[in-house]
């Protein structure tokens, strides 16, 4: 996949991003930094493929440490989040 | 798998995390937001295994099954209160795999890759150090593990600005330098892990919401990065997507906080004059109290215009007692204490002397000073008979004594004075210190009293200080001057609070970091319910940044189940004072302070206030009289129509909801 898709794909999904989020209450302010940021764990993908093709053996063990702190901060932060929200009942 | 195939439901798959979002812009649908962002992010973990054809590797499901059970157990224990510090934790996470992702990358296959691809790799690299490193500083400020106090090095800025310059030159120079890259790149993430840790630690408390909004937006970044990477356009996208978001909150936070990104990145951040909180939150105890008094303001110039308070402290007081030091004796003071004493007398006060056992420089000697000014014997009570008494006391009087009322002899391990019995002054209800400086006394140990938010220090001559202290309480001057603290005390005797509590028709209340600390939403949410009970209209206005992040004020009220329709923003809500009979401000300072309307020059002039003086009465319940984090002095508080109920926020709540219930 060439660089140029990859910044088309940065772009749009920038773009999407900011004209979702922007009305966002700020009632919710808190439960969404801490989904959005569940959901910057997100680089667990990265992780995934980096540390079943490594080749060097360093290299699979950061792959190993990274899919487990991306995976601590999936569960986690989606868990708090669920929490938090469940909270606001009316 | 074929490709395109892959590339639809990747698109599919951001779309509906996107829509996870969408969904969290309402209360109503907020949960199901979540779930399904959730969710989308398994189906992208599977996708992502199985296109790769990695499904069946034992290591990853290892991995993960250690990660998910961490990251459960980290969530089900955390409490509400301790939100900002758990999702400032998590996102140094996420920003440390990202940077692990990369490294991994560059140790495995830096020599096959392209250029672009080299330069995310770095990036990458740098983005996640950083977030890594600023979160887990942020964590640990919000924990209080760490000073919430802004820490500043010498040379602060060229050494932050430095790292991180140093650290892109080195990932540009390690394009043409591929056998070295392995110690370039280390180098590079050991700058970026620097950078990260300068740019927090000379954050204060009250500007975390922008640093963790800053920090969220940077997590999501270094995730689409590493995205370019590994050439994943899921992983750009969703990245993508996040950093949006967290730039967002970043913007709202710093319009809410009248300051620019900039400033807040080249570490222009607020003067740190005074380290408290927005709304009277612990004070740092390294912080000289508040001099109201003379010595030392050149110190603390803003403070030494505040005089009345100690004399309408005394004036409103019922129990005293002194503690006389050998300053006293040095001053040759004792003549002022004894006429002192007869004032308070004489309007009905009692007073007793606390005398310790190595009180001045020889056995007995103040008792002998005492007794030359014709103080009764009985008045002089010894150590432990007099100690269980301070926490009944409305005021100790500190004449010239240090070591021997040093709280500090009871934690500090190690000094010259640990162990030794103290008087347990810092009991009492308010302390005045008439001491002639802060110096700490003979043991060399600093007195960490004069630290706390209900001591007052009259620094100078004790003669000089004893002499104003009487004049205050015999002329009616400070009645007038007293508002600011002598009010409330006074207000506090003839319940009034509660009896404009139990007239009003519409309330709102003003939480702020203030009620996090004092953890009083609780009765917070008990006030309202008794009020609503009987009829009151009641509603709460959240400024965007009360509390340490953003959207704080909102999650502890809606633990204790306060309606979400109750919480208004500050637009909605700002019209409305006016026609409000009362307001109820639990530990917000900076956020309703009119003076961000008025005065030029400070911190913040221009900032968006909650305007709650238009409203017919306004109640605060606030630790104490201390400016918020800004530094600036609240101008609401001197106002004829404001209350002032300081003191733990709990305990001034229960005590507004018995005076209305009783």
């Amino acid at each position: 996949m060439n660089a140029l898709f990859l910044l088309l794909v940065f772009g749009i999904a920038t773009w999407l991003g900011y004209r979702v989020i922007s009305e966002v209450p700020s009632l919710l302010h808190t439960p969404l930094m801490s989904g959005t940021n569940a959901i910057s764990g997100v680089t667990i993908l990265g992780s995934l493929v980096s540390a079943a093709l490594a080749v060097d053996l360093g290299s699979k063990m950061l792959g190993f440490i990274a899919i487990v702190l991306a995976c601590v901060n999936l569960v986690g932060g989606f868990l708090v989040t669920d929490r938090m929200l469940r909270m606001f009942k009316s | 798998m074929n490709q395109t195939c892959y590339a639809v439901i990747s698109v599919v798959l951001a779309g509906l995390v996107l829509l996870g979002i969408k969904w969290m812009s309402s209360p109503r649908t907020a949960v199901r937001g979540n779930r399904l962002s959730a969710l989308s992010m398994a189906a992208a973990v599977l996708l992502v295994l199985w296109n790769n054809g990695i499904l069946s590797v034992p290591l990853l499901w290892a991995a993960m099954a250690i990660g998910g059970v961490l990251g459960y157990v980290m969530a089900v224990r955390t409490t509400m209160i301790q939100m900002p510090q758990m999702v400032a934790l998590l996102n140094g996470l996420g920003g440390g795999a990202s940077a692990l992702v990369a490294m991994s990358e560059i140790l495995d296959k830096y020599g096959q890759m392209a250029v672009f691809t080299k330069l995310t790799s770095q990036l990458a690299l740098i983005v996640g150090g950083l977030t890594l490193s600023g979160s887990l500083i942020a964590a640990a400020k919000l924990d209080r593990r760490m000073t919430q106090r802004p820490v500043r090095l010498a040379g602060h800025n060229v050494l932050s600005n430095g790292s991180i310059v140093l650290a892109l030159a080195m990932a540009v120079f390690s394009l043409s330098m591929e056998s070295a890259v392995v110690s370039l790149s280390l180098l590079v993430m050991l700058l970026s892990l620097s950078y990260g840790v300068l740019f927090a630690i000379r954050v204060g408390g009250a500007d975390m919401p922008i640093t963790i909004s800053l920090l969220n937006s940077f997590s999501g970044l270094a995730g689409a990065i590493v995205g370019f990477t590994l050439s994943e356009p899921l992983l750009v996208a969703v990245g993508a997507i996040v950093g949006a978001s967290g730039l967002i909150l970043t913007r709202i936070m710093c319009r809410a906080m009248n300051r620019s990104l900039m400033n807040v990145l080249s570490g222009a951040i607020a003067k740190p004059f005074n380290n408290g909180a927005p709304a009277g939150a612990n004070k740092a105890p390294a912080r000289e109290a508040p001099a109201a008094g003379t010595g030392e303001a050149a110190d603390q110039p803003e403070k030494a215009v505040r005089e009345e308070p100690a004399g309408a402290i005394l004036k409103a007081a019922r129990k005293v007692i002194v503690v006389p030091g050998y300053g006293m004796a040095i001053a040759q003071a004792q003549g002022q204490v004894k006429r002192l004493v007869d004032v308070l007398e004489a309007r009905g006060v009692q007073v007793d002397f606390a005398i310790h056992p190595v009180a001045g420089r020889m056995p007995g000697h103040m008792n002998v000073l005492l007794a030359e000014v014709d103080v009764p014997y009985e008045k002089l009570r010894e150590m432990d008979d007099v100690n269980p008494e301070f926490s009944e006391t409305d005021v100790v009087l500190v004449v010239g004594a240090c070591d021997v009322v040093n709280p500090a002899a009871n934690t500090a391990e190690g000094t010259p004075i640990y162990g030794m019995p103290v008087l347990d002054v810092a009991a009492a209800k308010h302390v005045i210190v008439c001491n002639l400086d802060t110096h700490p006394g003979y043991s060399g140990v600093d007195n960490s009293l004069y630290g706390m938010p209900h001591v007052e220090l009259l620094l100078g001559d004790a003669k000089v200080s004893l002499e104003r202290l009487i004049g205050e309480i015999e002329g009616g001057a400070s009645d007038v001057s007293a508002q600011d603290l002598g009010a409330t005390v006074q207000a506090a005797d003839r319940k009034e609070p509660g009896k404009v509590l139990a007239a009003a028709r519409k309330v709102i209340v003003v939480p702020g970091y203030g009620m996090a600390i004092a953890q009083a939403q609780g009765q917070v949410k008990r006030l309202v319910d008794v009020l609503e009970a009987r009829g009151v209209q009641v509603d709460f206005a959240i400024h965007p940044v009360a509390g340490r992040m953003p959207g704080h004020m909102n999650v502890l009220l809606a633990e204790v189940d306060v309606p979400y329709e109750k919480l208004r923003e500050m637009d909605d809500v700002n019209p409305e004072f006016p026609e409000t009979d009362l307001v109820l401000v639990v530990g917000a300072c900076d956020v309703v302070n009119p003076a961000a309307n008025t005065a030029e020059g400070t911190p913040i002039y221009g900032m968006p206030v909650l305007d709650v003086a238009a409203a017919k009465h306004v109640i605060v319940c606030n630790l104490d009289t201390h400016p918020g984090y800004s530094g600036v002095d609240n101008s609401l508080y001197g106002m004829p129509h404001v209350e002032l109920l300081l003191g733990d926020a709990k305990m001034s709540l229960e005590r507004l909801i018995g005076e209305i219930e009783g």
